[in-house]
């Protein structure tokens, strides 16, 4: 399978500083993949997964998405495949109602009209956002906007769908709403990349890991491997999910234990299985 | 977020002009700007110039000046060609040549000549003063000598939000550029104008309300985080920069002989030669500008 995002030999290095933000990154994005990326802030997250969509051009490195390379490519002409969420919502919003921020993606994608309509209604249903379509986006508060903020990217529909940071500062409600897309996106084949300190979400929706720490790519795996690994966890300070951390010291204690749980089902099912001997 | 946001703030350095204290640079940039407005003499108003330009270089601020300096050059040639035709200068005008329907006068060069100069001098020096003085530093010392806290206030947040607003703008175009926009030329440029003015009324009401917050308006003494010294030296400074206006606005304003406006006669190939290039040199200008901004 042609990945849909190949990295080369990336490295970034803003015009401002001397900071290198990414050093020398190769990595390959199959399609239908869901990729969690994660570090600490500062360690070049957010500086990676620009270059997906062109906001960031590669000082020097390559990165094809799609087959193309984007350094010559415009942010426009990438963004009908790749979606951008930002990771703050005020800096994505623009229009002057939440109905016309949704309409204002596919419209440029050249849909028909009704079909324009018809995404907007599946969004609004999605996000449940029935109540503040007439609204101006600055006047809807911080969690709410961030759910406009995916909308206006989910009715473009795009293969790749990345979002920065989409449970910071959400509440419980709006967070499983952040959920639901992901596995409506994994159903649908969409490719999801998510940048995130919440390690909750990401053991329970991604298949793979990208950990960074000060702009090198320091680990490339799965959530169990990622949160197995003691060095890599505690070099670059995060925590576990605590229902994992259980687990591995459940493991460590009494080795009966087969897997290490990501989730409290599979908690459950290895102390089941843990009783039955 | 790069590509249209031009730097109108301090420089950071270290050089001999960063570490004068901001008042007698202030002193300097008010008395060129007062000189350069009491006269049109060329001579004297691109010796302002070219000084301004030598304490940029001194001052290694030279990058960030020349990109403000290429947003007034085009600025500078419309004013060639419009006072050119139409001078702002008292009739009876002598014409030198006439093309079609226009006539260029005399008076047009000379004044939009030294109009041009006029701009360059007192930009030059005001750019040298903001780029080389943290913006609080100013705003200590000008309450040091009795102005008002608020209307200080009013000044340095407005010098501050410049910057603020170029960059709403970068961020916005990006916004709408990650969902695919289309279009090009004026069209795709302004409805992202709506956002940043929306934005930057957001802003200020956050902006007033964290102040308020954090008792804006309270009476009483008030204190810097930063310590701005004055010397012997900067006080010198001063003293020598009122010193200098005065005299300069004084030997203007007694020494007939400084207007040019009579002897320095203009050959028509030059007049007309002027007001092509200022013309050419502005469409130019705007076709490049447009250019860079839709392919930013």
């Amino acid at each position: 399978m042609e990945p849909i995002i190949k990295v080369e030999d990336l490295t970034h290095i803003y015009p401002t500083g001397q900071v290198v933000a990414v050093k020398d990154i190769s990595l390959e994005i199959n399609p239908g993949e869901i990729v969690g990326v994660i570090g600490q802030n500062g360690s070049g997250k957010t500086t990676l997964v620009k270059h997906f969509i062109g906001l960031l051009k590669p000082t020097s490195g390559k990165v094809i998405v799609n087959g193309k390379d984007t350094a010559p490519l415009r942010v426009q002409q990438i963004a009908a495949n790749v979606g951008y969420v930002y990771q703050n919502p005020n800096h994505q919003l623009f229009a002057r109602t939440v109905r016309e921020e949704l309409a204002f993606g596919p419209r440029n994608l050249d849909l028909p009209e009704d079909e324009v309509n018809a995404r907007v209604e599946q969004a609004v249903e999605f996000f449940h956002l029935e109540e503040l379509l007439e609204l101006h986006p600055y006047r809807i508060s911080f969690p709410l906007r961030k759910l406009v903020g995916m909308a206006s990217i989910y009715t473009m529909r795009p293969a790749v769908f990345i979002l920065d940071e989409p449970t910071t500062g959400q509440d419980n409600i709006t967070t499983q709403t952040v959920y639901r897309l992901i596995k409506k996106l994994r159903d649908e084949g969409s490719t999801v990349l998510c940048v995130a300190h919440d390690m909750i979400l990401l053991a329970e929706v991604v298949d793979r890991m990208l950990v960074l720490r000060d702009g090198d790519l320091i680990m490339d795996a799965t959530p169990r491997e990622v949160f197995s690994n003691y060095e890599i966890m505690s070099s670059t300070h995060l925590t576990p999910p605590q229902i994992t951390t259980l687990s591995l010291r459940l493991r460590e204690k009494y080795d009966a234990f087969d897997n290490v749980a990501l989730s409290i089902d599979e908690m459950v099912s290895e102390v089941q299985k843990f009783s039955n001997k | 977020m790069q590509g249209v946001v031009i730097p109108i703030s301090m420089v950071p350095g270290d050089s001999i002009i960063h570490r004068i204290n901001p008042l007698p640079k202030l002193a300097w940039a008010f008395g060129v700007l007062v000189i350069s407005f009491a006269t049109r003499n060329p001579l004297i108003l691109s010796t302002l110039f070219v000084v301004g330009v030598i304490l940029i270089l001194v001052a290694q601020v030279g990058n960030a000046y020349l990109k403000v300096a290429m947003i007034l050059f085009p600025i500078s040639l419309t004013l060639i060609v419009l006072q050119s035709i139409a001078p702002a200068f008292p009739k009876p005008w002598t014409p030198i040549v006439s093309v079609g329907p226009f006539t260029i006068f005399q008076e047009g060069i000379y004044s939009g000549i030294s109009m041009l100069l006029r701009i360059f001098a007192m930009t030059t020096w005001a750019m040298l003063m903001i780029m080389t003085s943290h913006p609080s530093d100013i705003f200590t010392s000008l309450q040091k000598i009795g102005m008002p806290y608020v209307l200080n206030f009013i000044l340095t947040m407005t010098l501050q939000l410049l910057p603020i607003l170029q960059n709403e703008f970068a961020v916005v175009l990006n916004a709408q550029k990650s969902r695919a926009m289309k279009g090009s030329g004026f069209g795709a440029i302004l409805p992202s104008m709506v956002p940043v003015f929306v934005g930057a009324i957001e802003r200020v009401q956050q902006l007033s309300i964290s102040l308020e917050s954090r008792a804006f308006g309270s009476s009483g003494h008030k204190t810097s985080y930063r310590r701005v010294r004055m010397t012997f030296w900067d006080i010198l400074l001063i003293v020598l920069g009122i010193v200098f206006t005065a005299g300069m606005t004084y030997w203007i304003i007694v020494d007939k002989s400084l207007d040019w406006s009579e002897t320095m006669v203009f050959h028509p190939a030059f007049a007309i030669g002027l007001v092509v290039f200022a013309t050419l040199g502005f469409l130019a200008f705007v076709v490049i500008a447009l250019r860079n901004v839709l392919q930013a």
